[in-house]
């Protein structure tokens, strides 16, 4: 019973390394980020049932406190870079390269 | 049984919300699947009897940040000539599928040998907001405050770079 989430959880998390991987489009593999979080997030819970303590669940609190800064900031650099550069390209973005 | 049923139907429903994100070119049609996959994975902890976590995933995921994702790709308003030409990304998927699936298969082989619970019946406090409050102010006060601190910081960051004025335009 509890095999079963986290394999579906494995299942997401290989999708949203295939989002990262493959695509350019940078709001793409930003939403596969945040997919790849949440399947962290059902492993997390899947276990916290399997061993009755809340730990997990409360693990699983942080991880979404985590993930909206995250989306907070990565938007606001987005928003940014989409001003410079006019484009939403993840090639183009490599400002930070020496 | 019902529980088994709604299991299927939520986690067929959260993997082809996530394919959709993975292969749909406007990322407006792949975060619309990626709501898909939120709900059916809110779905998913409510059969994990995790009630709290129930309600916060629909509000904070589903609703905040996948709200706030739609609204900034209204704001840029992205056409389709916009979008970064993707070619060869097919091949970077046949790779990267190439490239996971020994790690995927590993870890599914790992987890199929954990020793399993069949379905063990939890109180009726369990994951309840007191519950879960008990612990994360008793055992976790300081990964909590550590987090109020990253939010913090996060909104300054956000406010000052993404509310810039540029004088000498």
């Amino acid at each position: 019973m509890i095999q079963n989430y986290l394999i579906l959880s494995v299942i997401l998390f290989s999708l949203g390394i295939l989002g990262v991987i493959s695509r350019r489009n940078v709001f793409t593999v930003f939403m596969s980020i945040e997919l790849m979080l949440n399947a962290a997030n059902l492993s997390f819970i899947a276990f916290s049932r399997l061993h009755e303590s809340m730990d997990g669940q409360v693990l699983a609190l942080l991880v979404m406190a985590v993930a909206a800064a995250e989306a907070a900031l990565a938007l606001a650099v987005v928003i940014l870079l989409h001003k410079h550069k006019g484009k939403l390209d993840t090639n183009v973005f490599s400002l930070l390269k020496g | 049984m019902s529980a088994e049923w709604l299991f299927y139907v939520f986690s067929v429903l959260s993997v082809l919300g996530a394919s959709g994100l993975v292969l749909f070119r406007h990322p407006m049609s792949g975060a619309m699947s990626l709501i898909v996959t939120m709900i059916s994975l809110a779905g998913l902890y409510a059969l994990l009897s995790a009630k709290l976590i129930f309600v916060l995933q629909l509000i904070v995921y589903a609703g905040a940040i996948m709200s706030l994702i739609l609204f900034i790709i209204m704001f840029l308003n992205i056409q389709t000539i916009d979008l970064p030409e993707e070619k060869g990304r097919f091949y970077y998927l046949v790779g990267g599928i190439i490239l996971i699936s020994p790690i995927a298969s590993f870890l599914i082989k790992v987890v199929k040998s954990l020793p399993g619970s069949e379905a063990t019946i939890v109180g009726s406090g369990f994951g309840g907001v007191k519950e879960v409050g008990l612990v994360l102010f008793q055992d976790w006060l300081l990964p909590f405050e550590i987090v109020s601190l990253l939010l913090l910081v996060s909104l300054v960051g956000a406010v000052v770079l993404a509310g810039k004025r540029r004088l000498n335009k």
